[in-house]
């Protein structure tokens, strides 16, 4: 079943005395516990796309349904209601608060909401744990490498149980070493919890670890790539290129 | 043009040409600049003009009522008795003396007029009620004042002719013309005077706010009984004398020809007395230059720095495409000297408006017009100087901040500025420049009075310094208690929100210390003003007494006060003069004071004596009071000389010098409280002295004090020209003038805190640009816009509270200190009162502040578009 779904997604804005058109009509639908990827160059409209999922930006026409709920018609408050509860956020450039330690950053989407700290601080840490982070609960951002501060703000999207995750570019800020092993935890996070996870990449090394990638090009979904269980990430990495040399990205 | 001029231009034009763009591309922000220079530079300038304003035009107003006089003859004894009309002649002879003109004084009124409506309260008593009459001699007067015609011509013919001269305004003002003749109240009852012509309110026609007139000197002498007796005497000294040698040794010659019971003075010493008394009023004022400056700089240095750390990537861009560290430096310091030429244009333009605000209260306070507006070329050099200089050094700091910006970090997320050394580091500085503070103002008790303002400006200035330094280690201090009740009121955002005050140690140190100013100012001058209100409270308690209180513009007899008994509803009356008299201190140092003649056995029954030490026995001290020979000294007289129950005191009276031995001290603060109180045998033997000023009045136990008034005012009021008062009207009155008086104070106390507002919008206004990129993830993650909106209110309600606190805990000892300098320069302790109402609720007031100013900075962050601001950097 579908837990997100966009139709005929558009999205047009003025840029000076210029209409661009960043989105022309998107038909996307994500499965429950589905990991994909997003891929197109500059200008493609794909951190449109995702801006759209996530009910950061409102469309032009078309909707988005997410769990059920047309975030279309929802206002500002509505909209945030439903980001804090449905949508976990990874950015490129983790966005953590210097002022906060490693568990009160996983723990802002609770705290926002006002759920007591007895209740969620035994959560808190047990997401740190498995994003690899035992035993730093209590560093703050500059305290932590890169890759670290990734890894927090992993946990504070997968914190509240979100229906979907939305990644901008996890690894675009990272070495390569670090940005796999950030890979490897997106992708276990969806095989051993079932997380529903978009994420926006212009690496193709990256974009292998999902089970589906669409292509983007000029606003317009231009190919989809999905391949076999069986296949190692070496073998999806060469169909990845291979897919955008066809399609000319 | 030279090659090198050539260059020049090119070099310079460019970096104009940036700097303007810069500060057009930001209206806000240069507004906010511009206006933190503009108030700065307008309170400075405002301050000098009304001050210097203030005091030439009285000056000016006893030299031109001199006119062309150079010296001037009165009784030593200043006694109010006058001398003998003989001297002139004395003076005449004195070689290198040209002319002299005598004249005769006296206060009257029109007989026509409603009764008492021409008495105006004020706080200096340089407004006498009625009409101040000249009585002089018209020939030899002319040589010495010019009196402007207006209208009919000047005295002429018989100097025993009842005829007036009086000035136009006054004249429009009470329907007279020329050719008329007008009744005068006297001694020997109302009488006949014809208006003979008018002069224009100038020069002489100034006195007394212009209700002046003169007469011939014998027709006033004739009808207010003073055959023979003159009160003062100009004198022109000749032409070739005319300097300052030439005046100095004529004076001496003078002097010495009259001997020591006259005095030769220059004519606009005259004035020095009512100067004397703005003196901590004006001192009061210099403090606010002080503060203003302060908080000015504050505003600038917030404004530049926030320029610059939006400017991070935009002068990161500039260094990448070749500008050089100076020219960076340049750009920004190109920027402070266009921003600080305009806002002192208009800080000049604004603090001439503003000054005619103040000298409009001046007047007031001084009952009468400053008629020249004068702009003091030192002041506005001060004021031009100080605002350009301080808008260069606040920008100094981003300016060499800016330098530094690396080509790199425009390519960079923006790197946090770095926080200056005395943020962690700076309250022991803090303490000292507040002990230097301390000793700047206590450390020359017997400095003169203009380096005495300048030393308390400085010292007010280092302690506001010392208190800004001690900022950061009292947030952090108190930041723990602080937070708890912003966080029971702001919730989770509050938590989010207060704590960001870290994050920008030193702006939030900045904004707290212009909130501590604009507090502690609003707390000092609430103590101020209720000490002094206080002190009017009982000084009217003290002099008055009873339940009405009658006077009269004329002299009344005293024994009006058995009449007044027999009237219904009247229980006792007791009459009450104050008169000058001379007090010879044991170090023969001579001093003025007054003298309060009553009556001890119907004062007692009116009113208590006011007396320290309740041991005393009043009963005891009435017996020897009327006995003779025995004064009461007031609190200041004893405070102030160190004198006690015991001890005597020397008068110099019409029986020569004689003691008086002191029985007790009472609270009495006429004439700034130095007085003596004797009995009415006293006054008539030694001072010759036997009319009375006004009667107190008690009413019988239930009668009706209006009912009571009317039927005296009935009776009286029209044959004796008495005017009675409800003691509780006057002291409405007194207290409305107090009011009045620091009115001014709180008109600049208002200024500073628009000003300390202005900085929480800066301040906030730089946290929500800096955090743009936060925001947006904050509100991505589900933060609401509410949420979003209550976290920067937080923030603000943080810097409120702690800026409230610590301005209480520096305006209470501002508080302390001011009246502690009001003691010093009023020669007696102005009793401190903890004024209330601004400490309990200054820290409301800052909180209050710091989120209405929050508002604009909050909105800005709640609206902000999400994606833009996660992809803002």
């Amino acid at each position: 079943m579908a837990i997100l779904e966009a139709v005929a997604l558009a999205k047009e804005y003025q840029l000076g005395e210029h209409t661009v058109h960043a989105l022309r009509g998107v038909d996307l639908a994500v499965q429950e516990g589905e990991f994909l990827a997003i891929m197109g160059p500059s200008g493609s409209g794909k951190s449109t796309l995702l801006h759209l999922l996530g009910g950061l930006d409102k469309p032009t026409s078309g909707d988005v349904v997410l769990a059920g709920e047309s975030l279309a018609v929802l206002g500002d408050d509505e909209t945030t209601l439903a980001r804090r509860h449905k949508v976990g956020f990874v950015f490129q450039f983790f966005n953590l608060l210097p002022t906060l330690t490693a568990q009160e950053n996983v723990a802002l989407p609770l705290f926002i909401d006002g759920q007591s700290e007895s209740d969620y601080a035994e959560r808190v840490r047990a997401i740190l744990d498995r994003v690899g982070l035992a035993g730093r609960y209590d560093h703050k951002p500059d305290q932590l490498s890169g890759g670290e501060q990734q890894r927090v703000s992993i946990a504070r999207a997968f914190v509240t149980g979100p229906a979907i995750v939305l990644a901008d570019e996890p690894t675009g800020n990272l070495d390569s070493t670090t940005g796999r092993s950030i890979m490897e935890l997106l992708r276990r996070s969806c095989d051993e919890t079932g997380q529903t996870i978009i994420m926006v990449t212009h690496d193709s090394r990256a974009a292998a670890y999902a089970d589906r990638i669409v292509f983007l090009r000029d606003g317009h979904i231009v190919g989809t790539t999905s391949w076999n269980d069986g296949m190692d990430l070496n073998a999806r990495f060469r169909v990845v290129v291979a897919q955008m040399e066809e399609l000319e990205l | 043009m030279s090659l090198t001029a050539r260059l020049a231009a090119l070099r310079v034009n460019p970096m104009l040409k940036l700097a303007l763009r810069s500060l057009r591309g930001r209206p806000s922000r240069t507004l906010l600049t511009l206006l933190g220079i503009v108030l700065g530079v307008a309170v400075i300038l405002a301050i000098s003009i009304t001050n210097l304003s203030t005091v030439r035009s009285i000056q000016d107003l006893f030299a031109e009522a001199s006119g062309n006089a150079q010296l001037m003859v009165v009784s030593a004894a200043n006694d109010e008795q006058g001398f003998a009309e003989s001297i002139a002649t004395r003076v005449r002879s004195v070689a290198g003396v040209e002319h002299v003109a005598p004249v005769v004084q006296e206060h009257t009124s029109l007989a026509d007029v409603a009764v008492g409506s021409d008495r105006t309260a004020s706080w200096t008593g340089l407004a006498a009620s009625g009409l101040l009459l000249y009585g002089i001699d018209p020939e030899a007067d002319r040589a010495v004042r010019d009196y402007v015609i207006t209208a009919g011509e000047y005295l002429g013919g018989s100097i025993d002719a009842h005829k007036i001269v009086l000035v136009q305004d006054w004249a429009e003002d009470n329907d007279i013309e020329v050719g008329e003749d007008i009744a005068l109240w006297s001694d020997s009852g109302v009488q006949q005077v014809l208006v003979v012509g008018l002069m224009s309110k100038s020069g002489a026609g100034k006195l007394n706010n212009g209700a002046f007139g003169i007469m011939p000197l014998g027709a006033v002498q004739d009808i207010f009984g003073r055959s023979g007796d003159i009160d003062s005497i100009d004198i022109v000294v000749s032409a070739n004398q005319r300097n300052t040698t030439g005046i100095e040794q004529i004076k001496d010659a003078v002097q010495e020809r009259l001997g020591e019971d006259y005095a030769v003075i220059y004519p606009s010493t005259q004035g020095d007395k009512v100067t004397r008394m703005l003196d901590s009023y004006q001192m009061g004022l210099s403090f606010f230059s002080g503060m203003a400056l302060f908080v000015g700089v504050f505003m600038i240095y917030n404004a530049f720095s926030m320029t610059v750390v939006e400017r991070t990537r935009e002068l990161g861009m500039l260094r990448a495409v070749g500008m050089t560290k100076a020219q960076v430096r340049q750009q920004i310091l190109i920027e402070a000297i266009l921003l600080g030429c305009a806002g002192v244009a208009l800080g000049v333009l604004l603090g001439v408006a503003l000054s005619t605000g103040l000298i409009g209260f001046m007047e007031g306070l001084v009952s009468q017009d400053v008629t020249r507006v004068r702009i003091p070329i030192g002041g506005l050099i001060k004021a031009v100087g100080v605002g350009l200089a301080a808008t260069l050094v606040a920008a100094m700091v981003p300016a060499v901040q800016a330098g530094r910006v690396s080509p790199l970090e425009a390519l960079r997320a923006r790197a946090s500025a770095q926080e200056p050394w005395f943020i962690e580091r700076g309250w022991p500085l803090g303490v000292g420049l507040i002990i230097v503070a301390l000793f700047l103002m206590f450390g020359f008790p017997s400095a003169e009075s203009m380096l005495l303002q300048s030393l308390n400006s400085l010292a007010l200035t280092l302690a506001f310094g010392g208190a800004t330094l001690l900022v950061p280690a009292v947030t952090a201090a108190l930041d723990r208690y602080v937070r708890l009740p912003v966080t029971r009121v702001y919730g989770n955002e509050g938590r989010i929100g207060s704590s960001n005050v870290q994050r920008s140690r030193l702006r939030a140190a900045l904004t707290v210390a212009s909130l501590v100013v604009g507090i502690s100012m609003i707390i000092a001058i609430g103590a101020l003003t209720t000490s002094f209100k206080r002190d009017v409270g009982e000084w009217i308690g003290s002099y008055i007494g009873g339940d009405l209180y009658a006077y009269g513009s004329l002299p009344l007899r005293t024994d009006l006060s058995a009449r007044i008994e027999a009237i219904d509803g009247v229980e006792a009356a007791t009459p009450v003069r104050y008169a000058s008299v001379t007090w010879v201190r044991p170090t023969a140092d001579k001093e003025t004071i007054q003298f309060r003649a009553m009556d001890p056995a119907s004062y007692r029954r009116v009113t208590e004596f006011n007396l320290v030490d309740a041991r005393l026995d009043p009963a005891e001290l009435a017996d020897e009071l009327a006995q003779g020979d025995v004064v009461f000294v007031s609190t200041i007289m004893a405070e102030k000389y160190g004198l006690q129950v015991g001890d005597s005191l020397t008068l110099q009276t019409r029986r020569g010098l004689r003691d008086f031995r002191i029985a007790a001290v009472v609270v009495d603060y006429m004439e700034q409280g130095l007085t003596v109180q004797g009995s009415w045998k006293d006054m008539r033997r030694y001072l010759g002295i036997h009319d009375a000023e006004f009667f107190l009045i008690k009413t019988a136990q239930g009668a009706d004090v209006a009912a009571v008034q009317q039927r005296i005012t009935d009776q009286f009021g029209e044959r004796d020209h008495l005017t009675v008062q409800s003691n509780q009207v006057i002291k409405e009155e007194a207290t409305a003038i107090t009011s009045q008086t620091f009115a001014m104070f709180d008109v600049l106390a208002v200024i500073s805190m628009v000003v300390a507002a202005l900085g929480v919008v800066n301040t906030l206004t730089m946290s929500v640009f800096e955090r743009t990129r936060e925001l947006g993830m904050l509100r991505s993650i589900g933060m609401t816009q509410r949420q979003i909106r209550r976290m920067v209110l937080s923030e603000a309600a943080l810097i409120g509270l702690v800026g409230g606190i610590m301005g209480l805990a520096v305006g209470l000892i501002l508080a302390r200190l001011f009246t502690l300098g009001a003691s010093n320069s009023q020669g007696y302790e102005v009793k401190f009162y903890l004024p209330w109402v601004p400490v309990l609720t200054s820290v409301f007031i800052s909180l209050g502040i710091s989120q209405v100013a929050a508002m604009l900075p909050a909105r800005r962050a709640a609206k902000l578009r999400i994606i833009s601001a996660i992809q803002f950097e």
